[in-house]
Formats: C-alpha cells, structure tokens, sequence
C-alpha cells in the first residue's frame, strides 16, 4: 500500500520547493520596496532567524536546552572583527572561516557538556559562554574589551551599502536555512527526534545518542557562528555583550514565540522578535515587561508558538471543508497526516499516558 | 549452531543490600521461544534489563552469540541483533507510527547520520512493509503517542523487528491487554517466529500466553531460577506451582 505515504511524499515535495521559492521572492522584493530602516531591519532579522534556527536544531529536534549559544554567536562575531583589528587575514577568508571555528568550539563545549543531562546542561553551556564572555571583557590588548570594535571598514566597501548588505545577507541566511532544513528532514533528523523523544529506546535501536546529539550541536554551532558574523556585516561591530548569556536567551525566545516544532516557526520568531521590539522601544521603554508577558502567555497557552495556532487552525478548517465536502457526496479530502509537519502534537506528551518522561 | 545463542552464568545484580537478581543461569537456543516467568518482583525485569546492557551485573558474565557482551553500553549490544520491547511502553511519542519504524531502519542501516537523502524516501517501502506485518498500516500517519494500548505493542514490535535482530525480547509483551489484544499478540509472535527463525526470550505473567506459544520454560523466584525446562515439563513442576499458587494467584 503506497496511499499512506504518498500523500505526505508529495507534500514534502511541494514544501521543499514552493515555500524556498516564495521565501527568496518575498525576500529580493521586499528589499527593492521597503524604506531603508525598514531594510535593515529585516537585515538583522535575517541574521538572527538562522540564529534562532540553528538554535531550535538542539531545543526543538534535539530535546536540547542550550544557554550556550552566544560562545558560537560571539564567536563568529569575533573572528571577523579580529581579523579585521589584527590584520589576520581579508574579510570573506574570515567569514568563510566562521562557521569552521564554531564548529570547533561546539566540538569541545558539547563533548563535556553533553556528557550531563537537562539542568546541568544548561549551566555547563553557560559557564562556557561566560567563560568567553569574560575573557574578551579582560583582555583589552586584544579585543578592545568592553569597548568592542567599531568600524565601518570591518566589512568591504561592495556590503556597506544597505541594499547590497541585505541581499548579501537574505542569500546567506536562504542558503543556511535550507540547509537546517535538509538536516532536519535527513536520516539524521529523525534519529535527532527519536533521541528527543525516548532516549532509552534510541540506544535501544543501536543510535550512539551521545555521538549523534554531538554532531547537532556541531551543526548547531557552525551556523550559530555565521549568524554571529552576519551580524558584523548588518552592525559593522563586535563587543562582548554578543557573548553574553542574555545573548544565549534571544534564539530561545524567539523559537519559543515563533514555534520550536515547525522548522520557519524560529525564523518567524526572529521576525516578531526584533519588529516588535523596534515597535514597542519607539513608544515605551517596557520592553522586557512586554516580552515576559508574551513568553508567558505562548508558553502558558500555546507551548507550540505561534506556528502550532496556525498549523492548527488550517488543520482544522482542513477537515471541516472535508467533512462538508463528504456529506456533499464529493470524494473526501484526504486528511493531512501528521507527518507533514515535522513535529506534531507538540506539547501532548505530558498528557497522554504511556508516553516515558523524558 | 552449536552452544546457546544467549547464555547467562551465575549473573547477579545489587541495588544496596537488595538482591534483585541472584546467580542466574540462562541458556536461550537459537531459534526458540523461551519464557521467563515468575511473580511481581521476581527479577525479571531487571534480568532483562542487565541482558541489554541498560544495567551492569553486579557479578557474572552474559555471552551473546559467543561473545562476552557484559558490561557493553546497549547501542553497542542492539548493533549485534539484540532487538528489544520493554515492559513500559516504549516508543517515540510523537513520532508518528511510520517514523518510529523509520527510525529504526535507518539505524539498523547505519544511516543514522546521512545528511544527503530523505528519510521518507531512504526507507522506502521497508517502513510500511513492516507496519503492514503487524496490522497497523492505517495508523501509519498517527503520531505513536495516540494509537491504542494494543497497537502501541504491535507497534513496539514492528520496530523491534525494523532493527533485524537476531534474537527478540519481549518484556510483558502483552501487559495491559485485554483479552483480545493479547490474542493478536500471540498471534503476531508465533507469526514471527516462523516467518524469520528467530529466536525469541519473552516475560510474561499470563500462564495461557505462556504455555501455549514456548518452547521452554525458566521460573524466577526473588530474583533465583527455581526451575528451568522445556514448558510441559516445567507446568507440572510442584516447586512451581507452590510459587504461583502459595503466593501471586
């Protein structure tokens, strides 16, 4: 019987095509239509959305709670602007090299890391990232300290532009994107679930989870890192602030808002994230209190963010028209399965009996 | 084959002063159905545990096809065709029925870190070939967490089954059934059993599933074998039934 799989075979090939054509559409006009500021925006939003989906890579595929993410992020960030301060080597060899060195740093922070579950986790990731964070604080010479490094040159002349650095970096963040989002739809993605959701029976099965959440974080790393350095390009700076822990928080909060179990649900999250923040620090200085609130109410009510509302209502609206269309005597509809998204349920574990506590 | 595919010898496991698993002797051959029965607390769940490597013995030595697999971590022991459903159900919840075997298969294959393919397509029809097997094809969208208790544990099994093993164990495969459910998983063992000649080590409280599906039969008793024979012999064993009728039924 094939009926069962083709339908979600043709809906992957349809998501795998469509939706990156729509994203690279949307993103080149809206580069030509909006205001500069508004640009700009988007620019960093851009940056920050393969942060956050980097990030989402270990919290929503891999169960992995990180407070470590801005060792990567800063990181990136700062091998371009040391490059640049220290005469190391041109721009793009230190751009390109960016994801290569978070790879390297997640390889050594994860081996040690990984080795704790849940809550120790958690602080081991953070003590790595302070760990970074203060060194570059207390090392003036080199980094300039507190002071970061700031200068329009940091970057080539062809990206100071603001349309051109916001082409630049819509095509980069495309390009990781898909890449994310090829890894979360490998073999490798659904072990990465499977690990997630019962790591007993994955060792059970023969997956090395250790190993296997390892490789994540190294992924997760590399892109953290060249988030880190489009960074530079939308900010033409560094400073240590970018290897903060509240830095480490960012990704977190925007795959929570924007959904941690659909794979665009952090990039919409970056979106809403960085907007909303522009929007309410223009007309209130309350936007800590904002964004507490917010986080509340999405974790409260709707675990899923924002993506499960709305994978929900068009699931629902779905199998209405199905049903009116069967009582009509027109072939049904067939139901969306729940493979075509690629977690579902999100957030029912707790309560539905059976399911082993993590 | 010559010696036992499983052999057990005087394995003993501590929590503290419990003794929960007390010189155990085992030998499973290759391509039976033995049974380990015994009361609640008889150890043998923790027996099965310290066979697939999720415990360590505290003393003894378990060989697997020959090998001294004591003390190896479970992926390791699972790679060499240990497959295995626990007592507690035990899948991925909110994987769907067809991605639990998906899972699994990629493993088995060793593609549990390919980038380049999709899992939908690298797995092709293995996956609901499987499901199929069992009788859970039109569940294979629904996410493992909202099947039925029962389909859940044929579920269980087809991924035990995805991963190729050579021998199966079953932890209380139909605990929790009702009558009818456990009828399908006898059904669906014996099945299996002849289809693929392998060898399957099964706990069990129910002695109807019991005598009527194995070949051999070892009773536990707080944590010892108190008796171990082919299953006709062992039902007509007195120490045995003073066990089952003196304490549990």
């Amino acid at each position: 019987m094939t009926t069962t799989s083709a339908g979600p075979r043709r809906a992957l090939v349809v998501r795998s095509v469509v939706v990156p054509v729509v994203l690279v559409a949307a993103l080149l006009l809206l580069g030509h239509t909006l205001s500069i500021t508004n640009v700009l925006t988007l620019e960093e939003v851009l940056g920050l959305a393969v942060f956050a989906a980097a990030t989402n890579l270990l919290l929503g595929y891999g169960g992995l709670v990180s407070f470590g993410q801005a060792a990567f992020y800063g990181s990136g960030a700062y091998l371009v602007g040391l490059s640049w301060l220290h005469h190391w080597m041109p721009f793009w060899a230190a751009f390109v090299l960016t994801p290569v060195a978070g790879g390297v740093i997640a390889l050594a922070m994860g081996a040690i890391a990984l080795r704790t579950r849940r809550l120790y986790f958690a602080l081991l990731t953070l003590a790595f990232s302070e760990l970074f964070f203060q060194l570059v604080n207390v090392r003036y010479d080199f980094t300039k300290g507190a002071t970061g490094i700031f200068s329009v040159s940091m970057i080539p002349a062809s990206l100071a532009s603001p349309r051109t650095g916001y082409y630049f970096t819509a095509g980069v963040a495309c390009v990781s994107l898909l890449i994310l989002w090829k890894v979360t739809v490998s073999p490798f993605g659904l072990v990465l679930r499977a690990t997630r959701e019962n790591r007993e029976r994955a060792e059970a099965l023969g997956v090395s989870v250790y190993r296997h959440q390892l490789l994540a974080f190294v992924i997760s790393g590399a892109f953290c890192s060249l988030a880190g350095a489009l960074f530079v390009v939308w900010g033409q700076s560094t400073y240590p602030d970018l290897l903060n822990w509240t830095t480490s928080g960012q990704p977190l909060f925007m795959a929570v808002i924007g959904g941690m179990f659909a794979f665009l649900g952090p990039a919409v999250g970056a979106l809403l994230y960085q907007f909303g923040y522009q929007y309410v620090t223009q007309h209130s200085h309350d936007w800590q209190l904002i964004l507490g609130a917010a986080l509340l109410l999405v974790v409260l009510f709707r675990p899923d963010g924002l993506a499960g509302v709305v994978s929900r209502q068009t699931w629902a609206r779905l199998s209405r028209f199905a049903r009116r269309a069967g009582r009509r005597g027109l072939p049904p509809e067939r139901e969306p399965a729940a493979m075509e998204t690629p977690i579902d349920g999100a957030g029912e574990a707790a309560r539905v009996p059976g399911s082993p506590t993590p | 084959m010559s010696g036992p595919l499983l052999e057990l010898r005087d394995v003993s496991r501590r929590f503290g002063a419990f003794v929960a698993v007390d010189g155990v002797d085992l030998d499973v051959a290759a391509g039976s159905i033995h049974a380990v029965i015994g009361p609640n607390g008889a150890g043998k769940s923790t027996l099965f545990r310290l066979i697939t490597g999720i415990l360590r013995p505290s003393e003894g030595s378990i060989r697997f096809s020959g090998e001294d697999i004591t003390g190896r971590r479970t992926h390791a022991i699972a790679r060499r065709g240990l497959g295995q459903s626990f007592q507690i159900t035990s899948l991925f919840p909110r994987l769907t029925a067809l991605e639990n075997v998906q899972a699994a298969i990629v493993t088995r294959r060793r593609r549990a870190s390919d980038f380049a393919t999709w899992f939908h397509w690298s797995t092709g029809s293995e996956a609901l070939d499987l499901l199929n097997r069992v009788g859970l094809t039109g569940g294979a969208a629904t996410p493992a967490q909202a099947l039925s208790h029962g389909d859940q544990r044929a579920l269980e099994v087809a991924v035990a089954l995805a991963t190729r093993p050579r021998m199966l164990l079953l932890d209380e495969p139909t605990a929790g059934m009702s009558p009818f459910e456990t009828e399908r998983m006898v059904e669906l063992v014996g099945r299996i059993r002849s289809e693929e000649e392998l060898t399957v080590l099964f706990s069990e409280h129910d002695m109807d599933v019991v005598f009527g599906i194995s070949d051999r039969v070892t009773v536990m008793a707080e944590g010892r074998v108190i008796a171990d024979g082919p299953a006709q012999q062992v039902r007509d064993d007195e120490a045995v039934m003073a066990v089952y009728l003196g304490s549990d039924e």
